[in-house]
């Protein structure tokens, strides 16, 4: 009897001890989504050079569709995006729509950020983290059976994001130009409730057991697609071309800027996966603390407001992170992660796909027989070709006349820059990016 | 017959995308931000 139970004790406490560690790893690569989603934002101040925010939205997705392919050929190779979707072909359809969705928020942000400013749109669109909870608990079994401390964890960290949100969206009435910050703050709250039911593709994407890597590369597809109609059929072909053409010098930066947001998405697609959507997305959402910081210390977007906007913007922003903390604090028990186990069974029976390879997917390891997955040549070509584009326009580029503060920005490039290395180094160790 | 196989396989599985309320949702969410977009214009 004893002999008997002690492996299965063992390979009970294995289970438990991998499920904590990757909860671990996703709330650290929720982190990190967060500082990088945060820097992502600050090429698109550029509005201001008089660039229509349909040519900065375009010339941001083509920097993130060269990302978006370049990174897996790099980190994993295309061999294995082709595998993933020979078995979950059907996640083609959510990965194009949620690219959609992107490119329509991301539109709806640089109208935001032009309206009401950075610092302030930020948290407003943010607010998809409270949608985020909403589906995950409705469609994907999250917070079932999760007992009443994360329950409160969940929703009190919620309420308290709500209060920190309109606080900022009353000092948004006094922050923006006049005439305008009201559909500012709609544009904002709209990019949150696009971005917040995008991840309802996300949480599908990986119950089913698909690689954040593959993933990524047919959202793209959906989000260069959708970018480019809105821009041609807002602007018109040749009216586009040409400004296009007149905002060459600063292509780099603003491609720069969707390239940064790749590796911030990168990692919300693995805090997605592995801690699911209702705590992924308030943990990647921290980036609002992050771009408070780069809209502040960088560009001195609070500089000559009154003091009592200013208590507004921090207090409103202080609070919403106390939000974020109780939420991502209050992770799933094993009773909760049963219930996803459920969800992605469910999944599975549905679209045919192996339960083995969805159990091994979950568990951030191959499954059985799975080849290992190899680059080859035209994986090399892909990334010579991505980098080739980037220093192309990089020659071209030049400094945009703006008052910026070179300093804290050298010091949050580093702070990016330390953070990259600690995920990627524990991701790579726990799952060899599986 | 394999040609058959799959081709009542992809019919299954578009069946399956078109009857799932996750696919739905999204479509219905893109719809009004689009919507939002041009009254932003």
């Amino acid at each position: 009897m004893t002999s008997a139970a002690q492996p299965l004790d063992s390979a009970a406490m294995q289970r438990a001890s991998r499920s904590k560690t990757l909860q671990l790893l996703g709330i650290l690569s929720g982190f990190t989504a967060g500082a990088w989603l945060g820097a992502a934002e600050a090429p698109t101040k550029l509005v201001s050079t008089g660039i229509s925010p349909m040519a900065i939205s375009l010339i941001m997705v083509i920097g993130v569709f060269l990302a978006r392919w370049s990174l897996p050929a790099l980190i994993l190779g295309t061999s294995s995006i082709r595998a993933d979707v020979r078995r979950a072909p059907h996640l083609i359809i959510w990965a194009i729509l949620a690219g959609c969705l992107w490119a329509v928020a991301n539109t709806l942000t640089i109208f935001a950020i032009r309206d009401i400013g950075l610092s302030i749109a930020f948290p407003l669109w943010n607010s998809n983290s409270l949608l985020g909870i909403f589906w995950g608990f409705l469609f994907f079994n999250e917070l079932r059976q999760a007992g009443w401390r994360r329950w409160t964890g969940v929703l009190g960290g919620a309420l308290v994001m709500c209060v920190g949100a309109t606080l900022l969206a009353i000092a948004s009435s006094a922050q923006g130009p006049a005439g305008h910050s009201f559909r500012g703050v709609w544009a904002a709250l709209g990019a949150g409730v696009l971005w917040g039911t995008m991840y309802i593709p996300y949480r599908k994407a990986y119950l089913t057991g698909m690689n954040p890597l593959s993933f990524v590369t047919f959202f793209t597809f959906g989000e260069l697609g959708m970018m480019s109609a809105l821009a041609i059929g807002y602007t018109g072909f040749a009216p586009l071309w040409k400004e296009l053409l007149a905002a060459r010098s600063v292509v780099f930066w603003l491609m720069l800027g969707g390239f940064i947001w790749v590796i911030g998405d990168l990692f919300q697609q693995y805090a997605a996966k592995y801690v699911g959507i209702s705590r992924g997305i308030p943990l990647s959402n921290s980036n609002q603390l992050w771009g408070l910081l780069w809209g502040i210390l960088v560009f001195g977007e609070l500089h000559g407001r009154s003091s009592s906007t200013y208590a507004q913007v921090v207090g409103g922003s202080l609070l919403m992170m106390l939000g974020v903390g109780a939420v991502a604090f209050s992770s799933a028990s094993g009773e909760e992660q049963t219930r996803w186990k459920e969800a992605a069974q469910r999944e599975g029976r549905r679209y045919g796909v192996a339960a083995d390879y969805v159990e091994a997917r979950m568990d951030g390891r191959q499954a059985a027989g799975e080849l290992a997955p190899s680059r080859s040549v035209w994986d090399w070509l892909l990334v010579a070709a991505a980098s080739a584009v980037f220093m192309v326009f990089a020659t071209m580029a030049r400094v945009p006349q703006m008052s910026l503060h070179w300093g804290p920005a050298a010091l949050l490039v580093a702070a990016l820059l330390v953070l990259l290395f600690i995920c990627t180094l524990a991701l790579w160790r726990t799952t060899r990016f599986h | 017959m394999e040609s058959i196989g799959n081709k009542k396989a992809s019919a299954s599985r578009l069946s399956n995308v078109l009857t799932d309320v996750h696919f739905w949702v999204p479509v219905v969410v893109l719809l009004a931000g689009l919507l939002l977009l041009s009254f932003m214009r």
